[in-house]
C-alpha cells in the first residue's frame, strides 16, 4: 500500500512534468498527448489519494523555512480531499478531451502556451486546497488566478477577450485583497501565518474580530464564487477562454471559493453554537438567494451559449450558498441533524455543479469548434448531426434543471428539504425569512428549466437557422469520451445517492447516512413518522418497468402501426422554412415580458422603405437589447456616486402625492420596527 | 416494512388511478356540454378516443429527431410514476418510503421539459409558441407550487404524502387556517398545472388561445394517445391531492375491505364532484391573456405567503 | 370550547384578509366595487363574531351598520356619482407597481403587520390576538394602495380599506367604544365618500384627467 503523501507527491510532480513537457513540445503530432496524459495521469492520483484520505488518516507534510521564515505546510483533510475528488474527476475528464478539443489551436498556435498554462493551472488548484499556511495558499491562489487570467486571453487577438481578461484580473485582485485582510486579522490575533494556529486560536478571538474574519472572506471568497454582486467578471471571463479552460473554471475554480468560506466558517473564524452566528448563515442565504435569480434570469434570456452557462454557474453557486446558510444558522441553534441535512445538499450540490457544468461547457466547446459560432441564434438541428454530443448535452441538461432521476434533483430535494426543516428554527422571524427565501429559490429551479429547455432546443433541434450549422462534423472519440465520463457521473449521482452522500458524511466526519444503497433517505418529523423519504434506486426501477410494461401493453392493445414520414403541418401552404421557427430571443420573449422591471428590455428597429410609402418595406432590422442593470445600477454609479447621492437628494422634493405619501408611509414602518427591535422579545 | 396485502393495494391504487383518468376527463367534458346547452359525448368517450388512436398508423413529421418520438413514453412513464406515490382511497400507500410530493412535483417537471423540446423538435411555429408560453407559465408556477407545498408540509409534519394524509385525516383543518390559503393557492396552481382555463384552454385549436395544445400538434395514433392519457393522469393526481389533502373524508385508514370500498366510493363521489365544479368555473370564465396569467399566479403566491405566516403564529 | 372559539377567531380573520386581497388584485372600477362589498360584508359578520363573543349587544348594531352603509350604501353612491365619468377614468391602466407584484407586497406587508403585532400588550385577548394583526395588515395594504396607484378615483379604494382597518382596530381593542361614536363615523365615512366622489368628479371635468401623478406640475421649478 504506497501512502497517500507519495501519491500526493506523484500527482504534483506529474502536473510539473505536464507543464514542461507544454513548455519544450513542439507542434507534432503527439504534442497534444504529451501535454494532456501527463495531466490525465496526475488527475487519477489526485483522485486516488483524495479517495485515500476521505476513507483513511489526512496527509500532512511539511517543508520548514521553504521560503525565509515560512514553512511549506500541505494538510489533507477530509474537506480538503472533497474538493480535491472534485478536481480530480473534473480535470481528468477534461484532460481527456483536451486532447481532442486542442487541435483547432494547433494549427493556429502554439499549443505549448496551452497545455503549460493548462497544467499548472490545475496544479495550482490543488495545491490551494492542500496547503495550510496562509501564505503559501495565497501564493498558489495567486498563481491560480494568474495562470487563469493568461488562459481566459488565450484568444487574444479578439478585442473583446483581453478586455473580459482585465475585468477578471481587477475583481479577482480585489477579492485576494479581502482574504489577505481576512488572514491578516488572524496573524495579528494568533501571531502565526499557519491554518493549525487560526483552528486553534480562532476560538478565543473576541467576536467583533470573529466577525471580521468573517466578513472579508466572505466578500473574498465570493467574488471567486461568483456571487452577486461581486459576479461581474464572471459572465465575461468564463466564455472568453477556450471551452476546455471554461469546464475547468465553472466546475472547479469557482468551487474553490466556496471551499474558502467553508473553510473560514467551520475552521478559522471561531464559529460556534451561539444566536452570534445566525447572521452569517442569514447573509450566505440572502446573497445565495440574489445570485440563484440574478444568475437564473440572465441565463434564460442569453443567446450566446457559453455565457447563458456562465450565468446558469452563478445561479448554482446561489443554490450552493443557501445551503451552505442553511446550516450555518441550523449549527448555531444546534440544530445538528438540520445542519448536517443543509450542508450534505450544499456539498451535494458543489459536486453536482462540478460534474453537470463540466460536461456542458465541454459540449458548448464541441458546438462552438463544429460550428464556428457561439450564437444560438445561428444554431439549429444538430441533432442529426452530432447525435453523441447532443445526447451528452441533453444529459448535462436534464441533471442541472433539477429533474429526476438524475444528479440535481438529488441535490435540489436535499435543499428544498433543508429550506422546509427550517421549520425547527426556535425564532419566528428566521421561520418566516428562510420560508420567504424559498420563494427565488423555486423561482429559480422552474427557470433554469427554462433556460436549458431553450438552450438544447435550440442548438440541437429544429432545422438549422444559419449556415454555421449545416454540413458539420460529429466531435473527435476522446471529446466524446470525456463528456461521457461526466455524463456517466450525473446518473450515477442521480439514480444512486447513496454514493453522494456517503462520500460527503465521510469526507465531512457527519453522523452516517443510510448504510446501503437502496435505504431511502429519511427525514422525520417531530412526531418520529417520516417527514420525507426519497429512494431513487427504487424510483428508478419503477420507472424503467413502468415504462416496459406501457410498451407492451400498447403493443398488445393496439397491434401493429405504420410510421410515416411526412413534412411538419404547414398549415397547407407548404414552404415551411426556418425562418418560420422561433428563434431564441422570441421564446423567452414572455419570461422577458414579465420579468421587464429587471430586464428593462427595449427594441430598436431600422425599417428601410419602398421609395416613399411607408408600409412597402425592404428590410426591417428588429434588436431586443436586454440591459445589465448591475453594469448600470451598480459598478457605474460607484464611479459618480458622489454626485449621484446629491442628485437623489434634491430628487426627495418631487412634487408627487404618492412620493410624499411613501415617505410617511416608510417613516412610520420604520418607526414601528425600531420600537418592535429595541424591545427585542 | 409493508406486507404483501398493503403493497398489493397500493398497485390496485396506481392501476385505479390510471384505469379513472381518462373517465374524469370525460365527466369534465360532459359537464362542459351539459353546461353550454349541448348534450355532449358520452362520458366514456375519451376511452374510446384512446382505443381509436392506439390502432391508428403515425405521421411523423421528418424534421423531428429520437426526442420527438421518445417524449410520448418518458411523459407516461414519469406520470404513472408519479401515480404511485399518491394515496388515493387507502390513507397511506406502501411507496411512501421511496418518494414524496417534490419527486412527484420533479416527475411532473421530467414530463413538461420533454413536451417542450417536443415541441421545438417539430421545427414549426407553432411548437415553439407553445414551447415559449409554457416555459412561462412552468417557471412561474414552480415557486407557487412550493410555497404552497411548504405549508401543508409543515402544517401536516412531512412532504410524504402518506404522513401528511395521514395527519389531514386526523384533525379538522379548524385549528389551521393556514390551510385555507393553502387550498386557494394550490387550486389555482392546479388550473394551471391540467391546462384549464383562465390559463389555457384544452378545447381550443386557435393559436391565439393555445399552449398545451401546440406542442402535441404534431402528435398522432399511438404517440398521441399516450400523450393525451398522460395528461389525463397529471390531471387526476393534481386532483386526488386536492381532495385528499383538503377533505380527507371516507378516506379507508386500514386495508379490510369494507373499509376500503366505502373509501373508494367517496373518493369517486368526491373527485367527480371536483372534476364537475372546475367544468363549472372553466364555463364560467373567459381565457386570460398571456401577461395578465402571472398576476393569478402572484395571487397564488401572495395567498400561500400568508398561509406561511399564520403556520408560524 | 375555547381553542375552538381561537379557531373561528383566525379563519375569520383569514377570510377577511382573503376579501382584502380581492381588492388589491383588481384594477377595474366596478371590480374593485364589487370586491370591496364582499370585503364589508365579511367585515360585518367578523364584527358580529365580536359581538358574540364579547356580548356586547351594541356591536351587533354596528355590524348591521357596516353591512348596511358599507356593502350597500358607499358602493350605491359611488356607483351613482361616478356614473357619467369616462370609463378611462375608471380603470386603473398603468399604476407604479404592476399588479402581481403589488400583490407580493400585499403579502409582505401582512407579515410585516404580525411581526410587529406579536409584542403587544393584549396577549390574552383572543379577539386583539386574532385581529388585531389583521387590521393593521389591512391599514398597511391601503396605505400601499394610496401610495401605488395614479388615478383619483381608486385612491379612494385605499381610503376605504385604511377606514375598514381602523374600525376593525378599534372593535378589536376596545369591542366598540360607544354606539354614539360610532355611528357618528360612518355618517363621518359616508360625507368623506360623497365629498371625495363630488369633489373627484370635478376634477375630471376641469383638468381632463384624474392622475394625481399631474399635480407634479403644481410644483415649483
Amino acid at each position: 500500500m504506497v501512502s497517500n503523501l507519495i501519491l500526493f507527491q506523484i500527482s504534483v510532480l506529474l502536473f510539473l512534468g505536464g507543464a514542461l513537457l507544454g513548455l519544450l513540445s513542439r507542434n507534432s503530432r503527439f504534442s497534444r498527448h504529451a501535454i494532456f496524459v501527463p495531466s490525465m495521469i496526475g488527475s487519477i492520483f489526485t483522485i486516488m489519494f483524495s479517495i485515500g484520505v476521505i476513507t483513511g488518516k489526512p496527509i500532512t507534510w511539511m517543508i520548514p523555512n521553504a521560503v525565509p521564515f515560512f514553512d511549506l505546510e500541505i494538510f489533507v483533510d477530509g474537506i480538503s480531499a472533497f474538493f480535491l475528488l472534485i478536481i480530480g474527476i473534473v480535470s481528468f475528464a477534461v484532460s481527456l478531451y483536451s486532447i481532442g478539443y486542442s487541435k483547432e489551436y494547433q494549427i493556429e498556435k502554439r499549443t505549448a502556451a496551452l497545455g503549460f498554462l493548462f497544467n499548472i493551472f490545475v496544479l495550482s488548484m490543488i495545491l490551494v486546497v492542500s496547503s495550510n499556511n496562509a501564505f503559501f495558499f495565497l501564493v498558489f491562489w495567486e498563481s491560480m488566478s494568474l495562470t487563469s487570467f493568461f488562459l481566459v486571453i488565450y484568444d487574444h487577438d479578439k478585442e473583446e477577450n483581453l478586455k473580459s481578461g482585465m475585468t477578471y484580473l481587477v475583481m479577482t485582485h480585489l477579492g485576494t485583497a479581502f482574504i489577505f485582510a481576512s488572514f491578516l486579522l488572524g496573524y495579528i490575533q494568533t501571531g502565526s501565518f499557519s491554518f493549525d494556529s487560526f483552528r486553534h486560536g480562532s476560538a478565543g478571538f473576541p467576536l467583533f474580530v470573529k466577525n471580521l474574519v468573517f466578513i472579508f472572506a466572505f466578500i473574498g471568497f465570493g467574488t471567486k464564487a461568483g456571487m452577486v454582486p461581486l459576479h461581474g467578471w464572471l459572465p465575461k471571463a468564463h466564455p472568453s477562454a477556450p471551452s476546455n479552460i471554461s469546464a475547468l473554471m465553472s466546475a472547479v475554480m469557482i468551487k474553490i471559493g466556496i471551499y474558502g468560506i467553508i473553510r473560514t466558517i467551520f475552521d478559522f473564524s471561531g464559529f460556534g453554537v451561539s444566536p452570534d452566528f445566525v447572521w452569517w448563515g442569514m447573509l450566505l442565504i440572502v446573497f445565495g438567494s440574489a445570485s440563484a435569480i440574478v444568475g437564473v434570469l440572465y441565463a434564460v434570456v442569453e443567446r450566446d451559449i457559453k455565457r447563458a452557462l456562465a450565468f446558469s454557474s452563478i445561479e448554482n453557486i446561489g443554490i450552493i450558498l443557501v445551503g451552505l446558510g442553511l446550516s450555518v444558522v441550523f449549527a448555531s441553534f444546534q440544530l445538528t441533524a438540520f445542519a448536517v441535512l443543509a450542508l450534505v445538499a450544499s456539498m451535494y450540490h458543489t459536486i453536482n455543479h462540478a460534474v453537470f457544468k463540466g460536461l456542458l461547457f465541454m459540449g458548448a466547446g464541441s458546438v462552438v469548434s463544429a460550428t464556428h459560432t457561439k450564437n444560438i441564434e445561428h444554431l439549429g438541428g444538430l441533432v442529426k448531426q452530432m447525435p453523441w454530443t447532443a445526447l451528452l448535452f441533453l444529459i448535462g441538461a436534464i441533471s442541472i434543471s433539477g429533474l429526476p432521476p438524475f444528479n440535481g434533483f438529488v441535490s435540489e430535494w436535499f435543499t428544498m428539504q433543508s429550506l422546509l426543516s427550517s421549520h425547527h428554527i426556535p425564532s419566528t422571524i428566521l421561520q418566516i425569512s428562510i420560508a420567504f427565501a424559498s420563494l427565488p429559490f423555486a423561482l429559480t429551479i422552474g427557470i433554469a428549466a427554462a433556460t436549458f429547455v431553450k438552450l438544447f432546443g435550440m442548438t440541437f433541434l429544429s432545422k438549422a437557422r444559419s449556415k454555421h450549422a449545416i454540413h458539420i462534423k460529429e466531435v473527435s472519440r476522446s471529446m466524446i469520451l470525456g463528456m461521457s465520463i461526466l455524463a456517466a457521473a450525473c446518473v450515477l449521482l442521480g439514480v444512486v445517492p447513496y454514493l453522494g452522500t456517503s462520500l460527503i458524511s465521510t469526507a465531512f466526519h457527519l453522523s452516517s447516512q443510510p448504510s446501503s444503497p437502496f435505504d431511502s433517505v429519511s427525514i422525520q418529523n417531530s412526531s418520529g413518522k417520516s417527514f420525507a423519504n426519497l429512494s431513487m434506486p427504487v424510483v428508478v426501477i419503477i420507472l424503467s418497468s413502468v415504462l416496459v410494461a406501457i410498451f407492451g401493453f400498447i403493443r398488445v392493445l393496439g397491434g401493429n402501426t405504420k410510421k410515416t414520414a411526412y413534412g411538419t403541418w404547414d398549415c397547407g401552404f407548404g414552404g415551411l422554412n426556418e425562418r418560420m421557427e422561433y428563434t431564441p430571443t422570441s421564446l423567452s420573449q414572455p419570461i422577458r415580458a414579465v420579468f421587464k422591471v429587471f430586464f428593462k428590455p427595449h427594441n430598436q428597429t431600422e425599417k428601410e422603405s419602398f421609395g416613399e410609402n411607408p408600409y412597402l418595406l425592404k428590410t426591417v432590422k428588429i434588436e431586443t437589447v436586454v440591459k445589465n442593470i448591475f453594469e448600470e445600477m451598480l459598478y457605474a454609479p460607484m464611479v459618480s456616486s458622489f454626485v449621484f447621492f446629491f442628485d437623489k437628494v434634491r430628487r426627495l422634493q418631487t412634487g408627487k402625492i404618492n412620493a410624499y405619501l411613501l415617505y410617511i408611509m416608510i417613516t412610520l414602518v420604520l418607526l414601528l420596527l425600531f420600537v418592535r427591535l429595541s424591545n427585542n422579545v | 416494512m409493508y406486507d404483501i396485502a398493503t403493497i398489493v393495494v397500493g398497485i390496485i391504487q396506481v392501476l385505479a388511478m390510471l384505469a379513472l383518468a381518462p373517465l374524469l376527463t370525460g365527466i369534465i367534458r360532459k359537464t362542459k356540454a351539459r353546461t353550454q346547452k349541448r348534450i355532449g359525448a358520452s362520458i366514456l368517450q375519451p376511452y374510446y378516443d384512446l382505443l381509436k388512436l392506439v390502432r391508428k398508423d403515425e405521421v411523423i413529421s421528418d424534421q423531428t429527431s429520437w426526442i420527438f418520438r421518445a417524449c410520448p413514453w418518458v411523459n407516461f412513464a414519469a406520470m404513472a410514476t408519479a401515480a404511485f406515490f399518491i394515496p388515493v382511497f387507502l390513507v397511506y400507500t406502501p411507496f411512501g418510503l421511496v418518494g414524496d410530493l417534490l419527486l412527484v412535483v420533479g416527475l411532473f417537471a421530467l414530463g413538461r421539459f420533454f413536451t417542450m423540446l417536443a415541441g421545438l423538435d417539430v421545427a414549426s411555429s407553432f411548437g415553439g409558441l407553445g414551447s415559449s408560453r409554457e416555459m412561462m407559465i412552468s417557471a412561474l408556477l414552480e415557486p407557487a407550487l412550493f410555497l404552497s407545498i411548504f405549508v401543508v408540509a409543515i402544517t401536516y409534519g412531512g412532504t410524504n404524502l402518506s404522513t401528511m394524509i395521514e395527519a389531514s385525516s386526523n384533525s379538522s383543518f379548524l385549528p389551521h387556517p393556514q390551510i385555507i390559503f393553502a387550498a386557494i393557492g394550490l387550486f389555482i396552481i392546479i388550473l394551471g398545472e391540467t391546462g384549464r382555463l383562465p390559463f389555457d384552454n384544452p378545447a381550443t385549436h386557435l393559436e391565439l388561445t393555445m399552449v398545451h395544445e401546440t406542442m402535441i400538434l404534431e402528435y398522432s395514433g399511438k404517440s398521441l394517445a399516450m400523450m393525451e392519457w398522460s395528461q389525463s393522469i397529471k390531471q387526476i393526481i393534481l386532483f386526488t391531492l386536492m381532495v385528499n389533502i383538503f377533505v380527507p373524508w371516507g378516506i379507508s385508514s386500514s386495508i379490510l375491505f369494507s373499509s376500503l370500498a366505502v373509501g373508494f366510493f367517496m373518493f369517486a363521489g368526491k373527485i367527480s364532484l371536483f372534476g364537475i365544479f372546475v367544468a363549472f368555473l372553466e364555463s364560467s370564465v373567459a381565457k386570460w391573456r398571456l401577461f395578465r396569467i402571472p398576476d393569478l399566479i402572484a395571487i397564488a403566491i401572495a395567498t400561500s405567503m400568508i398561509g406561511i405566516v399564520l403556520c408560524y403564529l | 370550547m375555547e381553542t375552538m372559539q381561537f379557531d373561528v377567531l383566525t379563519i375569520s380573520g383569514a377570510v377577511l384578509l382573503i376579501a382584502t386581497f380581492g381588492i388589491v388584485a383588481t384594477r377595474g372600477f366596478m371590480d374593485w366595487l364589487n370586491a370591496y362589498r364582499y370585503q364589508s360584508i365579511v367585515l360585518s359578520g367578523v364584527t358580529a363574531i365580536i359581538g358574540y363573543v364579547t356580548g356586547i349587544w351594541e356591536i351587533y348594531i354596528a355590524a348591521g351598520l357596516t353591512l348596511v352603509i358599507k356593502s350597500i350604501i358607499i358602493p350605491k353612491v359611488l356607483t351613482y356619482v361616478t356614473r357619467k365619468l369616462e370609463i378611462e377614468f375608471k380603470l386603473e391602466t398603468n399604476p407604479y407597481v404592476s399588479i402581481r407584484a403589488s400583490v407580493i407586497i400585499s403579502a409582505l406587508l401582512v407579515a410585516l403587520s404580525y411581526f410587529l403585532i406579536q409584542q403587544i400588550p393584549f396577549k390574552s385577548d383572543q379577539i386583539v390576538n386574532a385581529y388585531l394583526p389583521v387590521s393593521m395588515a389591512q391599514f398597511f395594504i391601503g396605505l400601499f394602495v394610496l401610495v401605488n396607484r395614479r388615478t383619483v378615483l381608486s385612491q379612494v379604494v385605499g381610503l376605504l380599506i385604511i377606514e375598514n382597518g381602523l374600525f376593525l382596530f378599534a372593535m378589536a381593542l376596545t369591542h366598540g367604544v360607544s354606539l354614539l361614536i360610532e355611528v357618528g363615523i360612518f355618517v363621518d365615512i359616508l360625507v368623506g365618500i360623497l365629498i371625495s366622489s363630488i369633489l373627484l368628479f370635478r376634477i375630471s371635468r376641469t383638468f381632463d384627467s384624474l392622475d394625481v401623478g399631474k399635480l407634479e406640475n403644481l410644483r415649483d421649478d
